[in-house]
């Protein structure tokens, strides 16, 4: 039994909490000190705007899995129900809206909450549930507004005209931001900012190549590293700790040494982990099954140019969202088809997930097209990342179970 | 009712399109949303039709989408999949909800259209997004010819907007004349609006003509409590009728089809298609592309233009943007003492707790 349990984590888990714990209180001391917080729309290519700057941002998005994990978004919800909000709105909006209104001026908070913002966005940008908690938050709190425009584009069409448009829009909330607070927006800054984040993107990107190695170095248990990819991007402190983890993945693969003792089955997911529920990661160990890719750690392939800072973080911000949703379909569908070859994937996971229609649109094809042209089956299950009680772990090891069944008896076949 | 023929036509939109094509060889495009130019579209010769759903039969979209996704969406992939639109050559959307965008991309992979194109058309309206809105709408037009083989001209643009213009300036006074107590119903102009969405336009300005000539005086009226409806894409009429029939008189709307798209004109200007991007941002936005104050200011506009005295929202199932301003209307409508209903739309037309519903909400005007 002791056999089949999970290696040793990641080390890198250590340092991480404590950059988790230090970005929450960077927060409430720049509050404390009166620095401005800002609190902005989750994946935005702007943080690295906000930093040169010297103005903390808050992330409300990356917020909410850390509610999940700890059991505070149910509260959330409830705060939200009794606002009005329907229960089918995505959970992230629910705990977040939820938090904002009402959950706030609760005690005992994970990492005592979140410091209240001085300036929003109001986002005509992203996915609905993200733009209407925005506009939520904007009408509640009575702060400066920047009033945010950034369109969506399928990836692979974006143009001159969208960049031009999104550095335009840029600008316009330098000069808000100059006037709000004082402080002087330097390019040069700006420009240290994205070499940091370009320098993240190349790092994250040998990183999760190391995952192609037999056996797989690390699962998607450890997807939480991520979290330096979405609210320290623009600094050291997500180069230092992505070259750690680095090192530490590259000596796992140079002694052989994988996830599990004896990986049989290398799996790929699609959407959003159950923020509630990571040990479900952990399941597929009883077949010798592993997660190995996701759609969700493949959006930071990203290259940014530090000669043309406005247009790289226009860039960035333009391609976060459509990237993995529905926005990008075909986009999507290359993506996972190149995973699935270069990652040498025996099965995939669909998480239908019922909070967030952007990302669940398309599974059906995705799973046509894994089934059709790279004869590789999948599952889905229904579930959602924020709320446990729209998953069911029945139907959940039902359907996994029977796929691992499947992809065993085609490698015997074989 | 007066319209029934235009209601004929509606309902036989379909086969009308797949006629006009057969006898024209003008190619048709269907479009998902309000916002498509369709007066491009128009000037380059192609006939748009709104995809349409009655809200009902939408199982056969099971196999490509979630059931989670509003009925609508998933009562137009269902169409699209039972071959309903095997007669268009090309699909159009002009960026909205999630789950259009979804259904945009899907119906593409699946049902491969000759031509598609999604604009991404921008949220604000400055100067700067004007601009950018154009070369969305210059990039469209780039497509077309290419498409079609023809050369765009400012001309045929602005006799296509003079086209539409003059529908919308029709259906406007419609609205109008029902505000100041006209012999005007709701479920007429209900089908005037979707006559606009998916009927070749020449054919509808007539019957529009028409109605407005005909319309009386309505003394009794008066007497009737001044509904508004809000919400979602409204594709029910039995739901409709059954609020005229418990005595609602529906006066002003804020929904997908209505008054907030035939209220403006475009606006005169040497350059047609600036102008045009003006019209589509300067519209009233839909929820979809709108932030809290823009959908208070309409809201506030359109009760006390029409007089309003009670809401019925009217939400689709899983509508996320619609959903999400619900709490913050309510609150509007609190504030200014205007009661209030919300119907869940879940696709099967006027069910037993629709019915419910209502008999309930107007019981309760009455009393009050
Ligand atoms: S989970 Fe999906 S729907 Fe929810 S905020 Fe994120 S992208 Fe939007
Ligand atoms: S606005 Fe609402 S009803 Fe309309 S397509 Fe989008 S989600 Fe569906």
């Amino acid at each position: 039994m002791e056999e089949k349990k999970t290696r040793k984590r990641l080390q890198a888990n250590t340092a991480l909490r404590q950059i988790i714990v230090d970005f929450y209180a960077e927060g409430h001391r720049a509050k404390a000190e009166g620095r401005p917080v800002i609190w902005i729309p989750p994946m935005n290519g702007l943080i690295e705007l906000f930093y040169a700057m010297g103005i903390t941002p808050v992330f409300p998005e990356n917020w909410a899995p850390l509610c999940a994990a700890i059991g505070t978004n149910r509260k959330n919800f409830e705060y939200a129900a009794k606002r009005g909000f329907s229960g089918d709105l995505c959970g992230y909006f629910r705990n977040n809206v939820g938090y904002a209104l009402d959950g706030i001026n609760e005690e005992n908070q994970p990492l005592n909450g979140l410091p209240a913002p001085d300036f929003l966005i109001s986002f005509g940008a992203g996915c609905i549930p993200t733009m209407k908690a925005f506009q939520v938050m904007c009408d509640h709190f009575k702060v400066p507004v920047f009033k945010a425009d950034l369109p969506q584009v399928a990836m692979e069409k974006i143009e001159k005209r969208h960049i031009a448009y999104g550095v335009a829009q840029i600008k316009r909330l330098i000069r808000f931001l100059e006037d709000e607070t004082g402080l002087k927006f330097d390019i040069d800054k700006l420009r240290q900012a994205v070499i940091h984040t370009n320098e993240a993107c190349r790092l994250w990107d040998e990183i999760m190549a190391l995952r192609s190695t037999v056996p797989s170095p690390f699962s998607a248990a450890e997807i939480g590293i991520m979290f330096v990819m979405v609210t320290r991007h623009g600094t050291e402190i997500a180069v230092n700790f992505l070259k750690d983890v680095l090192r530490e993945v590259n000596e796992k693969v140079a002694r052989g040494e994988g996830v599990i003792p004896h990986e049989k089955i290398r799996l790929f997911w699609d959407n959003i982990p159950l923020w509630y529920n990571m040990q479900l990661f952990n399941y597929f160990e009883k077949w010798d099954a592993v997660v190995v890719a996701e759609t969700y750690t493949s959006a930071w392939s990203l290259r940014l140019n530090p000669d043309e800072p406005l247009e790289s973080i226009a860039y960035k911000s333009l391609v976060s969202y459509p990237l993995v949703s529905c926005v990008s379909l075909n986009k999507r569908i290359e993506l996972i088809t190149r995973a699935v070859r270069d990652y040498k994937i025996d099965g995939a996971i669909l998480h239908s997930n019922r909070s967030c229609r952007p990302i669940s649109m398309g599974q059906m094809d995705i799973g046509r097209v894994l089934a059709d042209e790279l004869s590789v089956p999948s599952v889905m299950f229904d579930g959602d990342h924020m709320d446990s009680e729209k998953f069911s772990m029945a139907q959940f090891q039902t359907r996994v179970d029977a796929l691992m069944e499947m992809i065993l008896e085609k490698k015997r076949a074989s | 009712m007066r319209s029934s023929k235009l209601e004929d036509l509606v309902h036989r939109h379909k086969e009308i399109a797949r006629q006009e094509k057969e006898k024209t060889g003008r190619p048709v495009f269907g479009t998902l949303c309000s916002y498509v130019p369709v007066e491009i579209l128009h000037a380059f010769d192609i006939l748009p039709v709104r995809l349409w759903g009655d809200g009902k039969n939408h199982e056969r979209a099971d196999a490509l989408l979630p059931t989670y996704i509003c009925p609508p969406a998933r009562n137009i992939m269902a169409m699209g999949l039972a071959g309903h639109y095997d007669f268009l050559d090309g699909v159009i959307h002009s960026y909205t909800c999630d789950a259009t965008c979804g259904l945009f991309n899907i119906w593409c992979r699946n049902l491969k259209p000759a031509f598609s194109f999604l604009l991404s058309p921008p949220y604000m309206n400055t100067d700067e997004a004007v601009a950018y809105c154009i070369a969305e709408f210059k990039a469209l037009i780039a497509a077309l010819e290419d498409y079609t083989g023809k050369q765009y001209s400012a001309e045929r643009l602005q006799k296509s907007i003079d086209l539409y213009d003059s529908a919308r300036e029709h259906i406007g006074a419609i609205y109008q004349a029902n505000r100041n107590g006209a012999t005007v119903r709701y479920l007429d102009l209900h089908q005037m609006n979707l006559a606009l969405q998916v009927l070749p336009i020449e054919r509808v300005v007539p019957f529009y003509d028409a109605y407005l000539s005909n319309l009386r005086m309505s003394p009794g009226k008066g007497a009737k409590h001044r509904i508004m409806i809000s919400g979602s894409v409204v594709s029910d009429p039995d739901i409709l009728a059954r609020i005229e029939a418990l005595g609602g008189d529906i006066v002003a709307d804020d929904t997908c089809l209505g008054y907030r798209l035939v209220q403006q004109r475009v606006p005169p200007h040497e350059d047609p298609l600036s102008a045009l991007a003006r019209y589509y941002l300067d519209r009233p936005p839909c929820s979809s592309r709108a932030d809290f104050p823009a959908r208070k200011d309409y809201i506030r506009e359109t009760i006390s233009a029409f007089d309003v005295n009670a809401v019925i929202f009217m939400h689709q199932k899983f509508c996320e943007p619609h959903l999400a301003d619900h709490p913050f209307l309510k609150n509007v409508l609190a504030e200014k003492g205007i009661p209030q209903v919300q119907l869940e739309l879940e696709g099967e037309g006027l069910s037993g707790q629709i019915q419910t519903r209502l008999e309930g909400f107007f019981e309760m005007l009455e009393a009050g």
